[in-house]
């Protein structure tokens, strides 16, 4: 068994030009060195039924050996803020916040602490193993605790604080519960005893969910909280519960308050990885891995969905033990892309022989991307790269109850999805629910990502297929990436007479589905080739390059739904959710949108009357009327997997074509909610004529027009019989003409302008 | 919040009706019988005990048994000496796991071909 992960690693950035520099993080547990080379991704796809992975090797200055060394992974997320002098000069004070616990039985969690693990020192409020408010001080050498006699409920609203008094040394640690009703009530108090006068460690970080282990540059943690933390404060003196609820009752902290420490509010500079002071001491903080923003207070009163409607109801912070977003590794190697290095697919191959003496081959992706005005042919293929971060190091295989019911067969693994089992460090997808069942929001590129890669799977494996069927004609094109798509607009398109989208475009932003909606109505060609496109409203962090944003309404097919009033995306404000759910399903933009999921077999499409129209001829030359098309490919057939279909009522345009379907799907052809408002047993394609793939061609403005196939499966059957087959025949046929300047003709010069 | 509840799939498998472990074990991937394909879903959906799955060896030409831990962070449990360079061979072992956990009677010496 080829093992690919005895090398990990990820390169930054992810998505490079020539002429610039993409660096190379690498570890390795197991081995001092490896080989390194840079490869081209012509087909990523091991599958003996097809091409079977496809390198081309480009000599670099990096070709040779790399000294490896383990560097590891520190997941959960937590806030900072620097040691300052009010925080030193605390004597006797009162800790309080609200927090929404959601994995009791993950141990003792700390909520907020300036408290060094390794030596024991300082104070921290938090959990403990049994889910009770704890807070323990260490005062010269003594560690005293006081801990409520009852455990908080998770998912439940609570006020937990703390206090000391160093006069007399007494500590008292306090819960209430929001809700009282239906025994929902663990209200607890607790006191104890410590020494006097205490004296807390200097230069140690004040820390939110979590403490610090030891007095490290790294300032690594421990301990981590799972759950809200909302609104906390901090008071110089003893202050009751009731005394703490009010402060944080009290939005904008009350001028002259000299008692005041800090008034923490998460609500402020909820886009960025910074939070916010109040008090009178600006100890403003810093979040590490990326916990999830733009949530739900204790005062959340839904009298809006939004966060940015009522930002003063968003002030908590959702915190995991498994964030993860960026893993900080040092740089092992260091590339200048050649300018004469032609955009694609990249990576840098790792091979060596592991300590088990079995071949090891590991790669570090990364794309080149051409820059606008830069344009090499009149071709450009979009390397789906917000899609391929939605489902980095998925795991629903690994996870998802449901998913081999869902794809009706015996789940097959790979040595990467062993590996990610046991390693959830590298942090998983946005497919993926965190160790406490909640959604992951966020998903970086600054970490290894095993499904992005040859020999990987996924959709970015599959994409390659096209890449290498594209490589077999002979057809020139450029790669162009979707953050270079969002960043640069329709400028980059409109550098190409066509633009291809592959298998599962399926993560879109607003500035790519502008850029698309700019570019066809210029005259742009768009070549649709697969299915579940444009189809989640996506945000790329303004300032956090490789990180993405999505949340999972109410609708959609989706693996886990968001809590209430957390549709709308932190990154930028935005709501987030299903762009059909936007106002701009993906039948405005391409013809289509998605219908289905099919996952027990493929189904082959046929001619419908519409392709018999002389206007689209040219789709079907050397394809027969009667032809079966595409009844060979993955489970055996061209359409499948997931499948669009045309409808007018969501925007498929009146110009449209609909010149074959694929629609004999069967049971196993299972309706995506957002189709259908009451279920009953007649949704399921062997009843249901919406469970379909449907081929399309529409014209656009000033000669433009756009082609789609409606399946993720299309791209599988590129390359069945030596790429010499009719769903080839007829990717190649359109994408020919598409790239061939001459006008279409036929559909109205009127009309056309006016689309 | 939307969950999946690990004990959802409620069919009972009737243990006489080899007619239907036949069936599978003609076409162990595609269309089935609804009655097949309730007996499947209860099979695939909550699954019995720990689940079973594939670990590839080979892509596309050999695979090994294995089973998912429990627990988020444990390793596969992996069976050595179940090693398949068939899928269709693979699904019916793991059919006759299934059948005998849920039904408590064994069908894996029967000749059903």
């Amino acid at each position: 068994m080829l093992n690919t992960v005895a090398v990990i690693g990820y390169a930054a950035p992810i998505e490079v030009a020539c002429g610039s520099t993409v660096e190379f993080k690498l570890s390795s547990a197991t081995l001092s060195s490896a080989r390194a080379q840079i490869v081209k991704i012509r087909c990523g796809d091991p599958d003996p039924s097809g091409p079977g992975v496809q390198l081309i090797a480009m000599p670099s200055p990096l070709d040779g050996e790399v000294a490896l060394t383990h560097q590891p992974i520190h997941a959960g997320s937590c806030g900072l803020v620097d040691d300052a002098p009010a925080l030193r000069a605390l004597d006797s004070f009162s800790i309080g916040c609200w927090v929404w616990p959601t994995l009791l039985d993950a141990g003792a969690q700390t909520v907020v602490a300036r408290w060094r693990e390794d030596t024991q020192e300082g104070w921290r409020l938090g959990l403990d193993a049994q889910g009770r408010a704890s807070f323990t001080v260490a005062v010269a050498g003594h560690t005293c605790s006081a801990t409520a006699s009852r455990a908080l409920l998770e998912r439940e609203w609570a006020f937990i604080g703390a206090s000391y008094d160093s006069t007399s040394g007494q500590l008292e640690v306090f819960q209430r519960s929001l809700d009282v009703l239906g025994g929902r009530d663990r209200s607890a108090s607790d006191k104890g005893s410590a020494p006097r006068h205490a004296a807390w460690p200097a230069g140690l970080p004040l820390s939110f969910a979590a403490h610090l282990r030891d007095d490290g540059t790294l300032h690594l943690t421990a301990a981590h909280f799972n759950g809200k933390i909302d609104r906390p404060r901090l008071h110089a003196g003893v202050h009751s519960l009731e005394a703490l609820r009010a402060s944080a009752a009290a939005l904008r902290p009350v001028r002259g308050d000299t008692d005041l420490v800090a008034a923490w509010d998460f609500s402020e500079a909820i886009g960025s990885d910074r939070f916010v002071d109040r008090g009178p001491h600006g100890l403003h903080g810093v979040l590490r891995n990326a916990p999830t923003r733009a949530v739900t207070g204790a005062n959340w009163s839904a009298r809006t969905p939004h966060w940015t409607e009522a930002t003063e109801e968003y002030g908590a912070i959702h915190f995991h033990n498994d964030d993860i977003d960026d893993c900080r590794w040092n740089t092992d190697l260091s590339l200048d892309i050649p300018t004469d290095w032609p955009s694609g697919f990249y990576s840098l191959r790792l091979s060596a022989t592991d300590t088990d003496g079995q071949p090891a081959e590991s790669h570090v992706p990364f794309f080149i991307g051409a820059q606008p005005g830069q344009a090499r042919a009149r071709l450009a293929f979009v390397a789906s790269t917000a899609t391929f971060l939605a489902y980095s190091n998925s795991a629903i295989r690994l996870d998802l109850q449901p998913t081999e019911a869902m794809l009706e067969q015996l789940l097959v693994l790979g040595p990467d999805d062993a590996y990610l089992q046991e390693h959830r460090e590298l942090g998983l997808s946005t497919y993926d629910t965190h160790s406490d069942g909640s959604g992951w929001c966020y998903a970086s590129a600054a970490r290894p990502i095993l499904n992005m890669r040859p020999h990987g799977g996924g959709y970015y494996q599959m994409d390659t297929r096209v890449i290498d069927w594209l490589d077999s004609t002979g057809i020139s094109y450029d790669v162009i990436t979707d953050s270079d798509i969002h960043r640069h607009g329709a400028q980059l398109l409109a550098d190409y007479g066509c633009v291809l989208t592959g298998c599962h475009p399926e993560y879109y932003t607003q500035q790519m589905l502008d850029a698309f909606e700019t570019y066809q109505a210029g005259g742009g060609r768009h070549v649709y080739l697969g299915g579940n496109g444009f189809y989640w409203r996506t945000a790329f962090h303004p300032t956090k390059p490789g990180r993405i944003e999505i949340r999972r309404g109410l609708t959609g097919t989706r693996t886990w739904e968001g809590e209430p009033g957390e549709n709308g995306l932190s990154s930028t404000g935005e709501p987030s959710g299903l762009w059909r759910s936007n106002g701009r399903p993906p039948q405005r933009l391409v013809g289509v949108g998605f219908d289905a999921q099919v996952f027990d077999r493929g189904c082959a499409y046929r001619r419908l009357p519409d392709s018999l129209d002389p206007r689209v001829a040219f789709i079907f030359e050397g394809v027969g009327e009667q032809e079966v098309i595409g009844d060979f490919g993955l489970r055996g057939g061209a359409g499948g997997h997931e499948i669009d279909r045309v409808d007018t009522r969501l925007g498929s345009p009146p110009h449209l074509l609909r010149v074959a379907t694929a629609d004999d799907f069967g049971s196993g052809g299972l309706a995506t909610p957002e189709e259908f408002g009451v279920s009953h047993r007649g949704l399921g394609g062997d009843q249901n004529n919406q469970i379909r793939a449907d081929m399309t061609f529409f014209p656009t403005a000033r000669g433009g027009a756009v082609f789609t196939t409606g399946s993720i499966a299309w791209g599988m059957a590129l390359a069945h019989r030596g790429y010499d087959n009719n769903v080839s025949r007829i990717t190649a046929n359109v994408l020919r003409r598409f790239i061939d300047p001459a006008p279409f003709t036929g559909f109205g010069a009127s009309d056309e302008e006016a689309y | 919040m939307l969950t999946t509840d690990a004990s959802q799939a409620r069919y009972l498998i009737d243990p006489t009706r080899l007619d239907l472990a036949r069936e599978f074990r003609r076409v162990p991937r595609g269309h089935y019988s609804l009655e097949l394909q309730q007996v499947l879903y209860r099979m695939r959906w909550s699954g019995v005990g720990q689940r079973h799955v594939l670990l590839m060896l080979e892509p596309g030409r050999r695979w090994m048994l294995a089973q998912l831990p429990a627990r988020r962070g444990e390793p596969l449990k992996t069976f050595p000496e179940q090693v398949f360079t068939s899928i269709a061979d693979a699904e019916w072992t793991v059919f006759c796991l299934r059948w005998e956990l849920l039904t408590g009677e064994s069908i894996s010496n029967l000749n059903l071909d």
